[in-house]
Order: structure tokens, then sequence, then C-alpha cells
């Protein structure tokens, strides 16, 4: 029956160690095996261009180890996409690399996926409207806000990594669609990510994100704020307002 | 409305995009795109596709929607598919006559069926499910495989045939999987096309593939066409007439003029084989 056919050549394909019963229903031993290392490989080859800086980072058999670990369990990818891959292994690995690798381990591979579904992002909308306070924004499909205790973004300091020093980043795809780290104080993240949600007016989330801030909305506050909306206008992070 | 596709065409690839948008050769006819490598997705996909369209038309080839998988299609993806083809303007769309899943789960590789009524069943519902969700002609190709599945290496062409009739579906004949199967289970791939009713081919590819140490072929899209390829290309075309043909790499892509030189020489075997079709 061709579904016990296919279960078979997953589990081959996917199993730490390809069974025997498996490879007996499916015939020719050998050229099965040739299967599992082809399908095997193309994954890898993806997962390691997306982590390429954590692989190096905990080595060549920790990250092994990882991979092999999630297709055993997963028993291979959900998603029909080859680019977002990376990201279900990363959702299954960055829990397991938080216990057993160095502490910064896991946000640069934080980091690194979140860079790749950037630059691997969906088609930004298109703003009914101009960029305005009493609108709610329209901003690129490609921003992510992330929230670091080691600074990542940055090369690691030689056979030690990376001390802590808390770091806020907007990641977001460029005209040259690379993903851009910028880094953002508290009160700025918060209000891209009442921006990312959309589910207000600019105004009205500026009035609650400074509110929660403990934050006088005064000359000082709207210069900081005018310059903060010019700078993600130009990047091509917040692309207008949206209809009423 | 279609856009005519005609001649020799070739895949538009992330690693040779730049100097081909650039270049935009006269030599290559149309291009081939996976739309699973532009679904959903902004970006220097969207930028490349957007700048080949204004040079060339595009034929699109599923990686994803296997013909073959026991699972219920994903309608939405579906849905999905159709509204981009349909912008695309193109002819028809193929998918691969494979299995590419498992219990909710994605192979990202072309696994092969057995060659079995009950597989040549599923596939033939399928393919009408699928045809019918698009509303885009569609056509199924013949894949490689490297693991028996019948008794025979010829087997797989009755297959082929039993899915073709059953469904009233088009052809992509891929003359290198023909090829490499030949080679791999000891059949004449002639043999193999003779086989084809060939009324219902709608395109040809042709792609160099890796030899192992053991002898057993893979079709990697990594290497140049080899010579016994190209003579079975031109071996197909004889019968096909011109159809379209696409130069596939995948792999190990070398500079744009490399793959220009085989552009080229599958213009002469087109031309010498069909009568027609002077490069544009």
């Amino acid at each position: 029956m061709l579904p016990d056919h296919a279960k078979a050549m997953q589990r081959v394909c996917f199993g730490a160690e390809p069974s025997e019963a498996d490879l007996e229903l499916l015939g020719s031993r050998e050229r099965w095996l040739i299967y599992r290392d082809l399908v095997r490989n193309r994954l890898d080859q993806v997962i390691g261009v997306a982590l390429a800086r954590t692989k190096n980072a905990i080595g060549q058999d920790a990250f092994r180890g990882a991979v092999d670990e999630w297709y055993a369990r997963e028993r291979g990818p959900v998603t029909r996409y080859l680019r977002y891959v990376p990201s279900e292994f990363a959702e299954f690995a960055i829990p397991v690399w938080q216990r057993t690798e160095a502490p910064w381990v896991a946000d640069l591979a934080g980091y690194e996926i979140s860079a790749w579904e950037v630059r691997h992002g969906p088609l930004d909308p298109t703003p009914a409207h101009d960029f305005a306070f009493d609108r709610k924004p329209v901003l690129a499909a490609a921003v992510k806000v992330l929230r670091l205790a080691y600074p990542v973004q940055q090369s690691p300091i030689p056979d030690a990594g990376y001390d802590p020093d808390p770091t806020i980043l907007c990641l977001y795809r460029d005209k040259n669609h690379k993903a851009v780290p910028r880094k953002l104080n508290p009160l700025a993240a918060d209000l891209l990510d009442a921006w990312r949600a959309a589910d207000e007016t600019v105004a009205e989330s500026v009035q609650r994100v400074a509110a929660a801030h403990s934050t006088d909305i005064g000359p000082e506050f709207v210069e900081k704020l005018s310059s903060l909306v010019t700078d993600f206008i130009q990047r091509g992070i917040l692309l207008g307002g949206a209809a009423q | 409305m279609t856009r005519d596709v005609a001649g020799i065409g070739l895949g538009l690839r992330y690693d040779l995009a730049t100097e081909l948008l650039e270049r935009t050769p006269k030599s290559i006819a149309w291009l081939e795109i996976h739309p699973e490598n532009y679904l959903d997705r902004g970006g220097r996909y969207q930028e490349m596709l957007e700048l080949a369209r204004e040079d060339w038309p595009i034929i699109t080839h599923g990686l994803s929607s296997c013909l073959g998988s026991v699972e219920p299609f994903d309608a939405r993806y579906l849905k999905e598919l159709g509204t981009f083809l349909k912008d695309l303007e193109i002819p028809w769309h193929s998918e691969h006559l494979c299995l590419g899943g498992a219990d909710g789960r994605f192979f990202h590789d072309l696994l092969p069926l057995p060659f079995t009524e009950e597989a040549a069943a599923i596939a033939s519902q399928r393919l009408i499910e699928m045809r019918d969700a698009i509303g885009i002609p569609l056509a199924l190709e013949n894949a490689s495989y490297y693991a028996p599945q019948g008794p025979d290496g010829l087997a797989e062409a009755d297959f082929v045939v039993e899915v073709l009739e059953r469904t009233d579906a088009k052809l992509l004949l891929d003359v290198n999987n023909v090829y490499v199967n030949g080679r791999n289970f000891d059949f004449d791939p002639r043999l193999y096309i003779d086989k084809i009713p060939m009324e219902r081919v709608v395109q040809l590819h042709v792609a160099g593939h890796f030899v192992r140490d053991d002898e057993v072929r893979i079709d990697t899209h990594g290497e140049p066409v080899p010579d016994e390829v190209y003579e079975l290309l031109d071996y197909t075309l004889r019968k096909t007439g011109p159809v379209p043909v696409l130069l596939e790499r995948d792999n190990n892509i070398p500079p744009l003029d490399e793959l220009l030189s085989e552009v080229d020489e599958l213009w002469t075997i087109y031309r010498r084989a069909t009568g027609v079709g002077n490069a544009p």
C-alpha cells in the first residue's frame, strides 16, 4: 500500500537510524540509503547557510547532533517552502542550546534566524495613505524587534564570545534586500511593536507607550519622535498610513 | 491570456540572476521558475521575477505538490498558487510524478512512486484535482529515481502513459531523467521515448547529472549536459517537433557564458531536429 511505503520512506529519511524492516519493505537497501543522504543533505545545506555563525560558534559536531535530533523527533519539516526549514529547526534547537551551550549562543541563533526571515520575508503591503498620526501605521512586512542579552550583531570577542550587554534591535530589509540591524531604546522598541500590531492610530500608540514609560510628551519627546519617524520612513520600515 | 513560449529556455536561479538580468542574452527565449521560490516572498526574489518578466515569457514548474503523495492537497496553497500562475500568463504549469512527503511532512526531494495501479490511481486523481483548483493546464513530469520501482526500467514509461491517459494530461518530458533511469536500470532510453505519446509532450527538460563512484547516476542538475543526453534530446525532438526545451542548472552554477554555450548547443540540436526555431 502506498501510504505504508510513504511512511517507510519518511522513517528511512529522517529516523535516527533507518530500520532494516523499512529498507526491506522498500527494497534495494543501498539505493534507499542514497535517498536518505539526498534528503538530509539538501535540508542540512539550507539550515547551515541560515545559521552559519551559530554553526561555527558551537562546532560542527554539536550542530550536526542538533540537526539529527530534530530530524528524528519531527520526522521532517512541516513547511513546503525550503526557506522556512531553518526556522522550524531553530524553534527546536534554540531552547536546547539555551541549556547546553554558552549563554550567548541562543541570542546568536535567534539573531541569525531573524535576519534570515527578514531577508526572505513576504512582500511589503501598499499603504492607502501617507503616514499620519491620526491613522494606523503601515509597516514593511519584513521587520522584527529583538531584545537580546548579548550584542551578537557585532563580531565576537576572539576565543571568548560575548560579554552581557542588553541590546534592542530592529531588523529590517533594506533597499538591497539585506537584513540590517538598527539599535533601538526601550521606548522606541515598544512603539515599533505597537506599530507592527497596527491596531491603534499612531497618536494612540504614542500616548499609550509614553505613559507606560512614564515619559511626558513634551517638545523634546516630540522632536525625538519626529526624528525616529523620519528615520523609519527613510529606511523603508514605515511605509505609510492605513485607510480609516 | 498567455504568452507564447518556444525554443530554448533557462531556469531563473538566484546565483545567476544578476548577470542574466543585466545582459538579457537573446539566445534565451524564455525562463522557468519554481513558484515555491516566489510565493509570499518579497525582496530580491520579487525583484528578480519583475525584471525577468520585462524581457521573457515565464513557465512555471512546481517542486512541492508531488502528484503521487497520499495526503490531501492544501486548498489554501492551491488557491494562492492559482492566483500567482494566472498573473504570470503562463501556458501551462507542471509538477512531478513522484512522492514528496508523508504524514504532514515534506521530504524536499522527489521520491519515487511504485509503478502500481494504486499509485497511478492516486496520482491521476490528484492531478485532476490540482488542475481543477489552479484553473490552468497542468503537465506532469517524469522523475528520475534510484531504487527499483517495477519489474524493469521501462515499466516507468507504461506508468507515466497510464497516468497521462487517465487524466488526459500533458507531459513535461525530462530527457535527462529518462537517460539517468536508463543507465541506472539498464534499458535503452530510446525505447522509453518510443513508448511516449508525443502529442502529449508540451515541454522538454535537459540537464547534467552526477556519476557516483559506484556508477549510480544522480540527477543533480549540477553538471554540464553530457553528449549522450544531447543525443537523446535530438532523438526526442525529431518525434515531438518544436516544443520548448529547458536547460536545468540548479547546482554548481558556472559563469553565464558557460551556460550560454550549452544553450547554443541546444539551439543547434533544436534547429537540426525540428527544422524550425532561430534564436530570437
